[in-house]
């Protein structure tokens, strides 16, 4: 059975755009000089005789003189005293935490090499988020700070030391205030150091405050519940979700927790059960939850407002002035209050605008709902964005006004991420000592006196508190490496107490504060990692709203924001707020909607770019406010019309070589509206002449029409459970050229859900990670170079008066691009039991093993590529370059420190090598020798793979076939399951289960 | 001329040492006394004690003269009962060796403390002769050195005086030489015309022989062939590599004499990827009181002397300090970074002898690379080595070879040992 459906990996697939055609005809990308060489000219170019000769002797001579190398002797240099804990060859793994998440670091004779969840936390512990996986080589990044610094000379902590205290003691005496300027800083331990120091300067006034602000929610929350916190979204119990421009499973709060939760009603297990929850976007740019949404309906920035106001109208069947007028987004809200009111209780709307008047419609609507208790949790609340515009404000006019003796930035950037940089600078230039507190010269770190460097948190003492009642442990594995101190051994010393060790002060700090009472003591807490004493459930709220008087607020706010180009700036999934620009993985890794790389773009809907004669490959000059900047455009299916969307977090500076001048800053553009922070604003867009190739990877192979993309929708799985997954197999008879052969120990396979994916992308970097897979950078990704072992491919189709387009000539005749629909489709070496790859390698350097698996001698390969051409899923990549030792690639792992990273059971290819997922060949030896070492069968979870470890969404589930009860056995008997490309019978190892949508049906 | 003065040296040493000790015999009022006393000494002393030096106790030099028979006995019994009556003498030394008790040895009847006395009396006797000995010893060195001028003297007119003699007979031989030149050339010129063409001959025979010229450029090509494949096939093979190790380690000792497990310095091999080479702490274990002195006339020896500088240990004060450097050794075994080997895999499940590798390590003076580590080494071993049945994870594996073929044995090969993956990833 074929799906009607036409799915279409970009742009340029979809149009057949003549470059694109001529580009997927050629066996390789780049065309292959053949006919330069074959041609008459090339033919008869004659070499004489002499030079031929001279060439060979050379030739021959150079190599000799090259191998004669005398063999290196090797070094063998044990341990002095070996720590009793460390086995050479085998990692030990700390329970640490990273921005709240309680984390599992392995590491390797002393040396940190990938993080986990733990899971056996509270909270997020099925997966990671991206950020957090390549937090590791933040550790080993050589842009860092290595030394105190003064003036930007590097100096002795004591002389720091002395300086700071006398311009603090000068400040005091001279009745200036003291100023901490801060992320949200939820760790107990560092707001116990910061008390200390505040006790002996009184004048020492806290300031937080974060690039991406939540104080729109906080204030809103504080008008209508009394409570000035961001809550905590519990998306598991809710049915109905409608979502108003919040990219909650993407950068919206803790995208990672939500997705888990999220996802508990969406994956196999919950259609399993016949139950799968709805999820309603509204939104201008197509975010990461939108490309997952049942149903989507595009909106301009100046609408969300309007959209909210109608569905508190249809509701609650009042009529407040200042509805929608877009007309699509008026029969979906009615559509979509009809279910929210059915499902009570079990609904809940969000929005992402950080204004506290949408904020406090929405707090109405959700009072209405009864999300307030079982999804909305105010007493469990949030700790991690506590952030506050107005406090800064403050901040930065008593700094102008002289008032500010002494200012710290602790792990703050504001001279980059805040809209008025001048006023920064301004700022920092009227205060008498200034001191940045950071792990870098970054853009706010060289415009202060002195710069007290910080050490990762994979180096430090401390803790954190992602929400209230859970605090997790941060313990070092490692000790610090560059001359470093922990910020809050420093205020300790700057409030005179040099003596406490920080080990000491944390571990009393918890003794006396926080394990208190609980019966766990401190040794309990390094075992486990995290300490939980909320309870389960939040209670009942009911929002105090004028919902008038606020509604009014907003239809005037919006005015500010409606015009003809209308400019939203959002948190990249991938680049966050722009603080990890420096990790090369971070940069290579595709944004999980556009699979762009290495740079920030204008995202402009196809039609309207067309009318603004924009194109691929154009720039453009986006001003607002006053700010203007050059991007590249990205033609992006879904966007609003008549609206553009740009990342913020690119553009630094001073981060380093592999973040500097990556993309624009987009800070600039935002607005102060009512005290908070604006995401969106009116905007001109003009052409510019020149052009600028993005460096995507969506569009590095066709899908030739294929029908790989299974889809359903969830009223017909309820019907029939098979719906659309189209297995070839049950059609069709299949024939074998291959006698079959036993697997009678394991056999390795993996069950991918679709409909949990929601394409985020953690699994990729933990690939990374785990397997040494380099970063090649922007050119060589342009090139289709990316070395990826798992890429999540990313399909649209398109959906327009609920008739799915089916030819390219009808989509031609699309009025806009708005209404598309996306699948995300990891796709990974499927290990086929008939690999073509394996047939045409003529060094057999890649062969199939009794469990399963398609290995890979890398020793053996010479480079013929072959395999790689003849792979139907295009999955092998091919080495061009020692990326890890060629200063053209100095992105990160140029230099010896950086190769700590690498992990140890995986050789790093060289070049001329190809290579693919190897099924993380060495976890499953590792699990392996594990079980026989134990003298015992190999239990299911027993191996896990380093991109399942990583998925928050639960969609991918390995294990071993042979056994009938193992978690992946059943998974693969799910009647979804399908194989890509099945018909061709290759017999691929991994099943994939049809993305099933939960839409309306007509 | 050196080694003539030092044997005699050594003679003069030997001499003397044994006057003295036929002195200390003879003196000695006791010597079956001696030697139960050396016994118990070396049994149950001499690892805290040494006659001449400090240990983790004190040196017995002299003890006799700084304590009474009757006390040292009341000691040796038991010391900290001594200690505790309040007995100054105890507890001064007590407190001089940092308040380390020394074991009671309640066992010990007087008579044989008694014994140990003497022995140790005895001991100290022979350390002080020796210095003695020794001065001796420089004493006839000066008179070595007069003795190997005249010796020398005397060589020189002997060699003027061969010389003289060689050159006479080579004169003579010349005279004969010249009066026969004529008869000389003659024979040379017939046999000269002789070989020429019986050269000639050959070398034409052998040309006009298509045949064997073709045959003998094949045997050529194909020695030069099987000379080139067996160079390359070697290469990077470094089967005997026996490098000169920073400490002149020696397996024979440990492992061969004292018996010494490979798992207590290589514990790694039996529980990971790494056999591992044992950090520096490891070997302190024992060698903090042995100091193979028995080897070195008393001192220290000096390969251990680059132990204690490695974990910086004074053994005077029997300290560590604080400027630890490690050892250096260099790396015997070496795999291509691209294959990956596991000894727990090997030793501890599948249960293979550290000596089926490393070879008879136990006989080594110095350690070499015994096999080849070759992928065909590693092959041959792999499909003939069978599965070690005993382990619970080869269950199913065996079941289902069971079915296929009966009784006969499982290699590692058919369970996917010889798979790239195995070691390749």
């Amino acid at each position: 059975m074929d799906s009607n459906k036409k799915y279409w990996k970009g742009l340029e697939e979809l149009n057949q755009t003549p470059a694109f055609v001529e580009k997927s005809k050629g066996e390789f990308a780049e065309s292959v000089p053949v006919e330069d060489v074959l041609n008459e000219a090339g033919l008869s170019t004659r070499t004489p005789r002499r030079d031929f000769l001279k060439a060979l002797g050379f030739g021959l001579g150079a190599v000799t003189l090259a191998a004669c190398n005398r063999t290196p002797v090797h070094k063998a240099m044990p341990y002095v005293i070996k720590p009793e804990e460390i086995t050479p060859g085998i990692p030990n793994f700390y329970a640490s935490s990273f921005k709240g998440q309680s984390i599992l670091v392995r590491t390797r004779e002393g040396r940190p090499i990938s993080v986990e969840p733990n899971p056996n936390s509270v909270g997020l512990n099925q997966g990671i988020d991206a950020v957090a996986v390549t937090s590791v080589l933040d550790l080993y990044d050589m842009s860092k700070l290595q030394n105190p610094q003064i003036g930007g000379k590097d100096v002795q902590w004591s002389k720091l030391d002395n300086t700071v205290i006398g311009a603090l003691d000068k400040a005091a005496a001279a009745g200036k205030q003291i100023t901490i300027v801060s992320t949200t800083v939820n760790s107990p331990s560092t707001l116990a150091s910061i008390a200390r120091f505040a006790a002996k300067y009184p004048a020492t006034n806290h300031v937080q405050v974060d690039p991406i602000s939540y104080s729109g929610l906080i204030e809103a929350n504080k008008n209508s519940f009394g409570k000035a916190v961001v809550p905590t979204y519990n998306f598991e119990n809710a049915q109905v979700v409608v979502s108003v421009a919040a990219d909650f499973l993407g950068s919206w709060l803790e995208g990672e927790e939500q997705t888990q939760d999220y996802t508990k009603n969406r994956d196999y297990k919950s259609l399993k059960g016949g139950k799968m929850s709805r999820h309603i976007q509204f939104e201008s740019g197509l975010s990461l939850t939108g490309a997952n949404a049942d149903v989507r309906i595009a909106i301009r920035p100046s609408e969300e407002g309007a959209v909210l106001i109608s569905l508190y109208n249809a509701i609650t069947g009042q009529s407040i002035a200042g509805g929608t007028i877009n007309a699509k987004a008026k029969t979906a809200i009615a559509l979509v209050a009809k279910e929210l009111v059915n499902a009570k209780g079990a609904a809940v709307v969000v929005a992402g605008a950080n204004d506290v008047y949408i904020q406090s419609l929405v707090n109405a609507i959700n009072t209405q709902l009864g999300a307030y208790g079982a999804i909305i949790d105010l007493d469990n609340y949030s700790k991690q964005y506590q952030g506050s515009d107005v406090a800064f404000q403050k901040f930065l006019t008593d700094a102008k006004a002289g008032q500010v003796g002494v200012a710290f930035f602790l792990n703050s950037n504001p001279a980059y991420n805040y809209f008025k940089a001048e006023d920064v600078k301004a700022a920092i230039a009227k205060i008498d000592f200034t001191v940045s507190l950071s792990d870098r010269d970054d853009e706010t770190a060289i415009l202060t006196k002195a710069i007290a460097p910080v050490p990762t948190y994979l180096e430090s003492w401390g803790d954190g508190s992602s929400k209230e009642g859970l605090v997790t442990i941060v313990q070092p594995t490692i000790n610090p490496v560059f001359d470093t101190r922990q910020p809050e051994k420093s205020f300790l010393v700057w409030s005179g107490d040099s003596a406490t060790d920080i080990y000491d002060f944390v571990k009393e700090n918890w003794e006396a504060n926080i394990l208190a009472g609980t019966g766990k003591t401190w040794k309990d807490v390094l075992q486990t990692g995290y300490i939980y004493k909320g309870s389960n459930t939040g209670s009942a709220y009911s929002a105090n709203v004028d919902v008038n008087a606020v509604a009014a607020a907003i239809v005037n706010d919006a005015k500010k924001v409606t015009a003809d180009v209308e400019l939203k700036l959002y948190e990249s999934t991938v680049m966050r707020d722009g603080r990890y620009a420096n990790n090369a993985y971070l940069q290579e890794l595709p944004d999980p909607v556009s699979k762009v790389t290495w740079d920030n773009y204008a995202a402009i809907n196809p039609i309207f770019a067309e009318q603004l004669g924009l194109g691929e490959n154009s720039k453009v000059k986006i001003e607002a406010n006053g700010y203007a900047i050059e991007l590249p455009v990205l033609l992006q299916p879904g966007q609003t019309m008549g609206t553009v969307s740009v990342a913020l977090g690119y553009g630094r500076t001073n981060v380093g070589k592999a973040g500097n001048n990556v993309g624009q800053n987009a800070y600039p553009f935002l607005t102060l509206v009512n005290g908070t922070l604006q995401f969106a604003s009116k905007a001109t867009v003009s052409k510019l002449s020149e052009t600028y190739e993005l460096a995507q990877t969506q569009t590095h192979n066709t899908i030739e029409g294929r029908n790989i993309i299974r889809e359903t929708t969830f009223a017909k799985y309820l019907k029939d459970p098979n719906s659309e997954s189209g297995r070839f197999a049950d059609s069709h008879k299949t024939y074998d050229l291959w006698n079959k052969f036993d697997q009678p120990g394991h056999k390795w396979v993996m069950a991918i859900d679709l409909n949990a994916c929601t394409g985020c992308g953690s699994c990729i970097v933990a690939c990374n990670v785990e397997n040494n897979i380099p970063v090649v950078g922007r050119d060589e990704v342009r090139r289709r170079r990316e070395m990826h072992w798992l890429r999540i491919d990313r399909y649209y189709t398109i959906i327009e008066d609920g008739k799915d387009y089916t030819k390219e000539k009808e989509i031609k005749h699309l009025k806009d691009f708005e209404d598309v629909t996306v699948v995300n489709q990891p796709m990974l070496c499927q290990h086929c039991d008939h690999a073509p790859c394996e047939t045409v390698c003529p060094v057999l350097a890649t062969v199939h093993s009794s469990e399963g698996l398609n290995h890979m001698a890398y020793n053996r390969c010479f480079g013929t590529r072959y395999c790689a051409n003849n792979c139907p899923y295009k999955v092998r990549r091919f080495n061009w370059f020692n990326y890890w030792n060629d200063s053209r690639f100095d992105n990160y792992l140029n230099n010896e420190f950086t190769h700590l990273l690498l992990n140890p059971d995986v050789t790093s290819r060289s070049r001329g090598v190809m290579e693919k997922c190897s099924m993380c060949i060495q976890r499953i030896q590792a699990g392996k020798l594990k079980a026989k070492m134990e003298d015992r069968k190999l239990k299911d979870g027993d191996v896990q793979m380093a991109c399942q470890a990583a998925c928050s969404a639960n969609a991918i589930i390995f294990g071993d076939a042979n056994d009938p009860e193992s978690e992946v056995s059943k998974a693969i008997r799910n009647e979804r399951v399908y194989y890509v490309l099945e018909e061709i019978n290759v017999q691929p190892n991994i099943g994939y289960m049809t993305k099933v949508r939960n839409t309306f049906e007509a | 001329m050196r080694n003539i003065s030092s044997v005699l040296g050594r003679l003069a040493k030997s001499i003397s040492i044994s006057l003295v000790l036929l002195f200390a015999v003879t003196m000695t009022s006791n010597a079956q006394d001696a030697k139960e006393g050396a016994a118990l000494f070396k049994s149950n002393c001499s690892s805290c004690h040494k006659i001449d030096k400090k240990m983790t106790g004190p040196a017995l030099a002299g003890m006799s003269e700084r304590h009474s028979e009757e006390w040292l006995v009341k000691w040796i019994k038991n010391s900290g009962a001594l200690i505790a009556a309040g007995d100054e003498t105890a507890i001064r030394v007590f407190e001089e060796y940092n308040k380390v008790a020394m074991p009671a040895f309640t066992q010990f009847s007087d008579d044989q403390i008694k014994s140990i006395i003497t022995y140790v009396k005895d001991e100290e006797a022979k350390a002080a002769a020796a210095p003695a000995a020794g001065a001796a010893g420089g004493a006839e060195k000066s008179e070595a050195n007069s003795f190997m001028i005249i010796g020398m003297a005397a060589i020189l007119i002997l060699a003027i005086g061969v010389i003289f003699i060689l050159s006479r007979i080579t004169k003579t031989l010349e005279k004969v030489i010249a009066n026969n030149q004529a008869a000389i050339d003659a024979a040379q010129v017939r046999n000269e015309a002789y070989e020429e063409s019986g050269k000639v001959k050959f070398a034409q025979k052998f040309l006009k022989n298509k045949k064997l010229v073709g045959f003998t450029a094949l045997m050529v090509v194909a020695f030069l062939a099987v000379l080139g494949w067996n160079t390359m096939w070697h290469v990077g093979v470094h089967q005997g590599y026996q490098p000169v190790q920073p400490i002149k380690f020696s397996h024979q000792v440990h492992a061969g004499v004292n018996q010494i497990e490979c798992q207590y310095c290589h514990g790694g091999a039996f529980k990971s990827k790494n056999a591992s080479i044992p950090s520096a702490n490891v070997c302190m274990n024992c060698h903090n009181t042995i100091t193979a002195s028995d080897h070195y006339d008393g001192e220290t020896s000096p390969e251990l002397l680059k132990l204690y500088r490695a974990v910086d240990w004074d053994p005077d004060t029997r300290t560590y300090g604080d400027n630890q450097r490690p050892i250096q050794w260099i790396r015997i075994h070496n795999l291509p970074d691209f294959a990956y080997f596991n000894h727990s895999q090997h030793v501890s499940v599948s249960g293979i002898e550290c000596q089926t590798c490393h070879g008879p390590v136990e006989t080594m003076e110095e350690v070499y690379q015994y096999s080849p580590l070759t992928m065909k080494w590693c092959i041959e071993c792999h499909q003939t080595r069978e599965v070690n049945t005993d382990n619970k994870y080869y269950d199913k594996l065996i079941e289902a070879h069971e079915k296929l073929k009966k009784g006969e044995k499982l290699t590692a090969a058919m369970i996917g040992g010889l798979e790239c993956g195995k070691c390749h990833y």
